[in-house]
């Protein structure tokens, strides 16, 4: 469940960056060939009023040389040798009269009527659109000295087809952009999270396996990532040595106080074995001294186990565990003690279900949880052990038809040394700790649902064999 | 049979040194490993007892002295720590079983009793066994008390084949629950009590004398014994 969301967590990251990198990419190369568009317009729109300018100088130059009838005469002659591209020319006399119209025959759709009635200040710019389509014609008129206006038009369907290729290029560039920008930033993002990747895989095997010895492989190109790494192992060698100095300070603190009690019961033993006869109350003495060191070495180790799961120094020898097999085991632990007490104990669990565990532990905890079943439930009733798969985790329960936890307690079960009732004074009050800490060393966790006067539902959640 | 007991801890030599000698064995003891190398050189002992702290020479560099030496005898050693690598340990150099304190002599009496029996490996299996009236055939697994049959289920079978195997001695709670289940840790419902009150209820009951004893503090014995419970 964790892993997924690590996986999911990890991918968001990447597709952040790789959106972002795209999205730059792509606006940056839209914007610069939004400009270069934009100045390639200007500067064909420029280039075709210059040529229209050029040719109204030439007219106006002819005209004021030779009047009407040389201008005629001129354009007649472009005309007939077809030598220049043909343009519009009209010369309007001073009463709005048309005195010469000169219009090739293609552009005979443009409603030249606008043009009427107007008198240019300068050289006039004025668009003419096409009555049928949607081309224009660019038209730039100047009174000349005796005040008659000469105008020369020039169609711009040229530029605009030109200027339409442009966009229709720019438009497959931007696709091409959008594609190369997407798949260039998730393979930089990819490249660029790798070492990550790796980073988290290697933390994840720790976590996992306990194994505090791994490390992170360094590179050595001394980057961000790899100086990452290199902290990281700094940071693990520590935690190394602070959970070697734990085991070894729990060792002591057990060994010290193993050979005390060792003492202290091999006294009372040899003097109970030396003293038949005696005296019963003193013989009674020692044998109660002797159960005391049993029971108080039961504490130490319980305490030393629940100590050793919770810091993660508890050695667990996993193996595949086929779940039914331990569940068989505890059965036959607490059969005769839960006839002996009236309680039907039996198991529900489905065959088959293979989890990944220390076996020795695994007993241990459902042998707490049936015991503990067994201390809360009074004849008559049911203590069951069931075990399911769901997903790629076992759920063991163990379930009972006993007095129940109310809600206050429930919380509290888990801790250490609580004991939900005190009458019952041959619980440590350490078993359900000792196996939330076994199994969460596990990476499972133990859950319970408890229902005054109905019962309780110890579940245990292990990771599935692969 | 001659035992060397290596032990510094005076309390603790004392009270193997004396259950052993009671169990009819020869003991010699040593204060620390030096002294252990010594006497087992110069009394050539069946088996030792090994404490693995020790001043001078600890357990693990005198059990691979005596093993350089080529003395091949059973070494049963004792600690006080539980962890699995000093057991491994202690197992790799040349000791042949492990035993952690605290400890009841029961058991410590058992393991050495089992490694001279396999060192030696010369006594057959019995078929029959015997206490008193009871008769146990371990190959029909049929149980019969003065002649009469009795009933048994297998993990009783078991628990009674177990006794009687040591009758006479005392077999602690933790030996019958190893034996019996396999279990090495504290079940805190106390299951042995359980099965030997049934078992109890089974081979003593109708008949007399009564043959299964609980010893307090130190476990249970079956025999015949004139003061007993």
């Amino acid at each position: 469940m964790i892993e997924h969301w690590r996986q999911r967590m990890s991918r968001a990251v990447g597709l952040r960056v790789a959106v972002w990198y795209a999205g730059v990419f792509i606006i940056t190369s839209a914007a610069i060939g939004l400009i270069a568009y934009q100045l390639l317009a200007i500067s064909l729109v420029r280039r075709d009023h210059d040529l229209l300018l050029v040719r109204l100088a030439e007219y106006a130059g002819t005209y004021e040389r030779g009047g009407l009838p040389a201008v005629t005469q001129a354009i007649n002659a472009e005309r007939a040798s077809g030598s220049r591209d043909s343009v519009m020319v009209r010369l309007v006399g001073g009463g709005a009269e048309v005195q010469f119209f000169s219009l090739p025959p293609a552009w005979r759709t443009y409603d030249i009527a606008r043009l009427d009635g107007r008198r240019p200040y300068g050289d006039d710019w004025e668009q003419v659109q096409s009555t049928v389509d949607t081309t224009t014609l660019e038209v730039v008129s100047r009174s000349l000295w005796d005040g008659t206006i000469l105008q020369v038009g020039r169609t711009t369907i040229e530029r605009d087809q030109f200027l339409a290729q442009v966009r229709d290029l720019l438009g497959i560039m931007i696709v091409c952009v959008v594609v190369a920008g997407l798949a260039g930033g998730i393979a930089l993002t990819r490249s660029a999270l790798q070492p990550l990747r790796e980073l988290r895989d290697t933390v994840r095997d720790i976590t996992e396996t306990g194994r505090l010895d791994a490390r992170v492989a360094a590179d050595g190109d001394g980057d961000l990532v790899d100086e990452l790494g290199v902290v990281f192992n700094a940071m693990l060698t520590r935690i190394e040595t602070l959970v070697g100095g734990m085991r070894d300070a729990l060792d002591n603190v057990a060994h010290d106080l193993r050979t005390p009690i060792a003492r202290l019961r091999a006294r009372a033993e040899g003097a109970l074995a030396s003293a038949r006869g005696d005296d019963p109350a003193a013989r009674d003495a020692l044998a109660a001294c002797v159960e005391e060191a049993d029971r108080v070495m039961a504490l130490l180790t319980t305490m030393m186990d629940i100590s050793e799961a919770e810091t993660g120094t508890m050695r667990l020898s996993l193996s595949a565990v086929p779940v039914d097999e331990i569940v068989h085991d505890t059965i036959d632990l607490y059969e005769d003690t839960a006839d002996e007490r009236g309680i039907a104990l039996s198991s529900t669990a489905a065959p088959d279900l293979v989890v990944r565990g220390d076996r020795q532990r695994l007993r241990q905890v459902l042998a707490n949880l049936v015991d503990n079943a067994l201390k809360f439930t009074d004849a008559g009733g049911r203590v069951t052990i069931g075990a399911e798969a769901r997903g790629d985790e076992v759920v063991i329960a163990v379930e009972d038809t006993g007095r129940g936890i109310p809600p206050t307690d429930l919380p509290r079960i888990w801790d250490r040394l609580y004991r939900g009732d005190a009458s019952h004074a041959q619980g440590l009050g350490l078993g359900l700790s000792l196996v939330r800490a076994i199994v969460t060393a596990h990476g499972g966790r133990a859950e319970v649902e408890s229902e005054v006067g109905k019962g309780t539902r110890v579940m245990v959640t292990l990771p599935k064999s692969a | 049979m001659r035992i060397l007991v290596v032990e510094d801890d005076p309390t603790l030599a004392e009270f193997v040194a004396k259950g052993l000698q009671e169990a009819g064995y020869v003991v010699d003891i040593a204060e620390d490993g030096r002294r252990g190398l010594d006497l087992a050189a110069a009394n050539r002992p069946d088996l030792a007892v090994v404490d693995v702290m020790l001043p001078a020479l600890d357990g693990l560099g005198l059990i691979e002295a005596l093993r350089h030496r080529g003395l091949r005898f059973p070494v049963l050693i004792l600690s006080a720590k539980r962890s699995i690598d000093d057991r491994v340990k202690g197992l790799e150099v040349g000791g042949d079983d492990y035993l952690t304190k605290p400890f009841a002599f029961a058991e410590l009496l058992a393991r050495v009793q089992a490694l001279l029996r396999r060192s030696s490996s010369a006594s057959s299996e019995p078929t029959r066994l015997q206490v008193a009236d009871l008769e146990i055939d371990l190959l029909a697994r049929r149980v019969t008390r003065g002649g009469q049959p009795i009933d048994l289920r297998p993990r009783e079978f078991a628990l009674l084949e177990y006794l009687a195997r040591q009758a006479g001695r005392v077999v602690s709670k933790t030996m019958i629950q190893s034996r019996i289940w396999n279990y090495s840790f504290d079940p805190r419902t106390n299951v042995v009590d359980v099965l030997v009150h049934r078992l109890r209820e089974r081979i003593d009951h109708d008949f007399s004398p009564k043959l299964l004893h609980t010893r307090r503090g130190m476990g249970y014995v079956l025999g015949v014994e004139p003061g007993g419970d």
